[in-house]
């Protein structure tokens, strides 16, 4: 059987980290979510895997060279649809096939019941199904498919995951997948609804951060970098190589820290908490419940919780993340989110700067102490 | 500047071969042969890439053979020119990599004495050498043994004779390594044919003869037999493939910030002393891009360290008095730069103290030089050089920072933040201002004046647009003259010393109606002003600002090659490693 992972679009709703990157190459757990795509397909036995690439594909395929698995590589030029993104993998489809986003996480399990079918959908119940295709069923198979609906007759949406059989290519005639599934079963096809065990998607950036608690369950932890005798290290850590804990640090897993990192002396690390590669955290600061890409500097005495930051970000001391959950609009909706902040690529802040359920964009330098940011701060903001 | 491939043992022997010929294009690609022995010795030549012709020459039947592509040196490129080369009898066949410099003297001997000549080859002169002493031996090793102490110049030859189920290989100067397989064996003329069947490899130094059976190899120096260790490669296939990107160019520019950041930590410790001192002069060699590198380090080491260097193209250092003792660094991607490595050879007969910056472990410089130091830029396909020079770029600034007491660890150390952030950039304005010139100016000062000539190499190879680099004040001093409004300019202009003054080269050319596309750093309010095209680079300090630049005029070069529809990976005329001089 083949598999066509879709990875072609950037996933708006998730800027600012989608500046350097499309959602799928987003690390979660210190590893991009298509990984553990990739890894279920793996452990089916599934070894013919397609991946459509668009949207910053040279960082993509770059990736995914490096995996040291044989994968074929398809570009979408233009990001037009799902369906548009499969059709450029057509050519290279000889039978049944599974189709899969590349920015959600799915367990292998659920992969295995799906792929036993022809012609059927991984199904999902999920708290907010406005943001979905949400799925009505009747009788273990769909009738009808509703695309991000205002008011949702059913928890039930659809994963993005199907198995399809070859002939499902002559019921594309709009962008999206949705709308050919819709146009089979019109036709009196039969699309059989599987229910989904375990199913991640991540609709905006604070998102991400449920989505790392939830993969971080998995980790089996190593310790290859260097700890300090004087560190306490409790519950499933995972340590890469050339890391340094120093003295006196506390980590309470799940945590999982990548290479060459510095942490500490005297720093604490709660659970829920993903260090990238290269990251350092200057003495006495707090981190938890966080997801932190690679190269990111943590001044002292800092607290850090709930929060995502981007690549290269240089944070000054005395940093401090506030959860709240008040009003932002993103893409058009208005959303109440809790979490701390939301930081993109390569943002630099004073000292004693206070992030309070921001988004803070890429390139933001905040040039002055004691600055109090909320909100959402766009690219190559400036604060003085 | 050829490649060759053999193979011995239980599988069906050319395809093997002509896969790995596909893998040695980078090192010339005019035409190519093969020749394989099954129920008799058939030969099968092409002229032309080896993709349009991999059938016919992949069908042979044999389970032992050798293959040659060729960049032509002596002879134009055609099928009578390509190697394989057989004797009169048409039962030897012989592959060369190198070049026989004596070979109109013992074709004369040899023509005299009866033997028919079928190419304007040098090759062909040896495998008539070797017909000659067959007839006295009756023996393909000791004829070969017999053979090469008549030869002058470089080698590396592979031979093998019908109902001789052995294939024999020696070099000179040339590189070769042999891969020892599971009841097979592999020569080639580097690794990269040879990783997808093994990874162990033997090295084979200068006057080595193997005599390679199905199931053993003998090796002798001359008449002598020796031992050379069995050495584990570690290369991985994926390296050396292009894996979806569309050119192997663009997955090399895309994997610079990764070699820099691997090449930076690797040569993190590097301890220069005895070698180079404050007051030792130190000499730098180079060819191509390389050149253009040791160009760079001169410029940052005299304004950092304070310390004078002196750098000389390989192929014109031979013509300069030579350094009387100090240090000479010779600078070669590949290791087998043929001018690189006499000059290196050159300065140790001087008492110089040699140290070669290399990619590829094993190759010749390494072997030549007191001290190699490897930059980790891993396997480069495509002939325009990218992540070595970047990684060469590593070693050099390194070195630098060392010799002015690591006072640019930390920049060092994020420099591949940079290249990573420049690979997010859009040039797509500068390359339709680029494909439709006829020619285009790079100006620049400075340690920038290097990374011109740099950026207008690359444009020249692979987009075949006519490029000059040129320091920014040599402009007016005739190349002014040829400035128009179809002649653009892509100035690179950073704050610092040489600012003010490239301002007034760019209005300078902007009045002879230039179009001036300037490489300026973000935020520059001046420059944005009086240019057409103003594209703002991250950083703020020369080393990381050389990296920025040369990373833009790569992209652009490249996009600019795409758009114009040209062969990027394989420019014409051009192959990756020149062994000869």
């Amino acid at each position: 059987m083949q598999a066509v992972i879709l990875a072609a679009g950037e996933g708006r709703r998730i800027r600012p980290l989608t500046r350097s990157r499309p959602k799928s190459m987003i690390p979660v757990a210190n590893r991009p979510i298509i990984a553990y795509v990739i890894d279920a397909l793996i452990k089916n036995g599934i070894r013919d895997i397609i991946v459509v690439v668009g949207y910053r594909k040279e960082h993509v395929t770059r990736y995914l060279n490096q995996m040291g698995i044989p994968l074929e590589v398809v570009v979408q030029d233009k990001q037009l649809g799902t369906a548009h993104a499969l059709q450029c993998a057509e050519s290279r489809i000889t039978g049944d096939f599974l189709v899969l986003p590349g920015d959600n996480y799915i367990d292998p399990d659920s992969i295995t019941r799906v792929m036993a079918e022809k012609n059927a959908m991984l199904v999902k119940e999920h708290p907010n199904p406005s943001n979905f295709g949400v799925v009505l069923l009747s009788e273990g198979c769909v009738e009808e498919i509703l695309e991000k609906p205002e008011h949702a007759p059913s928890f039930m949406v659809s994963t993005g995951i199907y198995s399809l059989t070859k002939d499902f290519f002559q019921y594309i005639r709009k962008n999206d997948i949705t709308d050919a599934v819709s146009a089979m079963i019109k036709d009196g096809k039969k699309i059989q609804a599987v229910p989904a065990d375990d199913w991640q998607d991540a609709i905006y950036p604070w998102d991400l951060l449920r989505m790392n608690s939830r993969l971080l369950k998995g980790l089996v932890p190593s310790r290859e970098g260097e700890a300090s005798r004087q560190a306490i290290i409790q519950g499933p850590v995972k340590i890469g190589k050339g890391t340094i804990i120093g003295a006196n640090t506390v980590i309470k897993g799940p945590v999982v820290i990548g290479n060459d990192c510095e942490i500490g002396p005297n720093c604490c690390i709660s659970p829920d908490t993903s260090l990238g590669s290269r990251v350092s955290m200057e003495p006495f600061s707090y981190i938890g419940n966080a997801l932190v890409m690679d190269d990111v500097h943590i001044g002292s005495h800092s607290r850090v919780i709930s929060t995502v930051i981007g690549e290269r970000c240089d944070l000054g001391d005395h940093l401090s993340t506030a959860p709240s959950g008040e009003l932002l609009e993103v893409e058009g909706v208005v959303v109440k989110p809790e979490f701390g902040a939301v930081i993109g690529d390569q943002v630099t802040s004073s000292p004693f700067t206070v992030y309070k359920n921001c988004i803070v964009g890429n390139n933001t330098r905040i040039c002055s102490v004691h600055r109090l940011i909320s909100g959402i701060l766009p690219d190559d903001s400036m604060v003085i | 500047m050829c490649g060759i491939v053999g193979y011995i043992g239980r599988r069906e022997a050319s395809p093997i071969i002509v896969d790995g010929l596909k893998k040695l294009e980078y090192r010339g690609y005019d035409s190519f042969g093969v020749a394989i022995i099954g129920s008799s010795l058939t030969v099968s030549k092409h002229q032309g890439r080896i993709a349009e012709n991999a059938n016919s020459a992949g069908s042979l039947q044999g389970k032992l053979g050798i293959g040659h592509t060729r960049w032509a040196t002596h002879g134009i490129p055609n099928e009578i020119n390509s190697h394989p080369h057989t004797d009169c009898s048409g039962e030897i066949a012989l592959v060369h990599n190198g070049i026989i410099e004596n070979y109109a003297e013992l074709k004369r001997a040899l023509l005299a004495q009866g033997h028919t000549f079928r190419s304007d080859t040098d090759t062909e002169v040896i495998v008539h050498l070797i017909e000659d002493r067959y007839k006295e031996t009756q023996d393909l090793l000791s004829a070969v043994q017999a053979t090469l102490p008549s030869l002058k110049g470089s080698y590396a030859i592979l031979v093998i004779r019908n109902g001789e189920d052995r294939l024999i290989a020696a070099r000179c100067a040339s590189p070769l390594v042999l891969g020892v397989g599971d009841g097979e064996y592999f020569a080639a003329s580097d690794m990269t044919p040879l990783i997808e069947h093994t990874e162990r490899a033997v090295f084979l130094e200068d006057g080595d003869i193997a005599s390679v059976s199905r199931t053993s190899v003998a090796i002798f120096h001359g008449n002598e037999p020796v031992n050379r260790p069995i050495e584990l490669v570690d290369l991985r296939l994926e390296d050396v493939k292009k894996g979806g990107f569309a050119h192997y160019m663009l997955k090399e520019i895309y994997e610079q910030p990764q070699a820099f950041y691997n090449t930076i930590q690797a040569v993190r410790d590097l301890s220069l002393s005895p070698e180079i001192t404050c007051i030792s002069p130190i000499t730098l060699v180079a060819c191509g891009s390389s050149f253009n590198a040791g160009l760079i380090f001169k410029y940052l080491l005299e304004e950092a360290g304070n310390i004078p260097a002196r750098i000389e193209f390989g192929s014109e250092f031979k013509y300069f008095p030579p350094p009387v003792g100090g240090t000479v660094i010779g600078i070669t991607q590949s290791g087998e730069t043929a001018d690189t490595i006499s000059a290196l050879l050159q300065a140790k007969a001087q008492n110089c103290c040699t140290i070669a910056i290399t990619n590829v472990l094993g190759s010749s410089v390494s072997r030549v030089a007191d001290r190699t130091i490897f930059m980790r830029a891993g396997p480069e396909i495509s002939v325009a050089a990218t992540k070595s020079f970047v990684t060469q770029l590593a070693v050099l600034m390194q070195m630098v920072n060392r010799l002015s007491e690591n006072t640019y660890d930390e920049i060092l150390a994020h420099g591949h933040h940079v290249i990573e952030e420049l690979l997010l950039m859009d040039f797509s304005d500068a390359v339709d201002l680029c494909m439709t010139a006829q020619s285009i100016f790079y100006v620049g000062r400075g340690a920038f004046y290097p990374v011109s000539l740099e950026g207008a190499l690359k444009m020249k190879e692979i987009a075949y647009i006519h490029a000059e680099g040129y320091a920014a004040g040599e402009l007016k001093h005739g190349p002014f003259a040829l400035l128009s409004p179809k002649t653009p300019v892509i100035a690179i202009c950073m704050p610092g010393k040489t600012y003010g003054v490239m301002i007034s080269n760019i209005k300078e050319m902007k009045a002879r109606g230039a179009p001036v596309i300037a490489l300026g750093s973000a935020g520059d309010k001046e420059l944005i002003d009086i240019v057409d095209l103003y594209l703002p680079l991250p950083g703020n300090n020369v080393f990381v600002q050389v990296l920025a630049s040369l990373v833009a005029l790569q992209l652009i070069a490249y996009y600019t090659a795409v758009a114009l529809g040209k062969d990027v990976d394989k420019p014409r005329n051009l192959a990756k490693s020149v062994t000869v001089e």
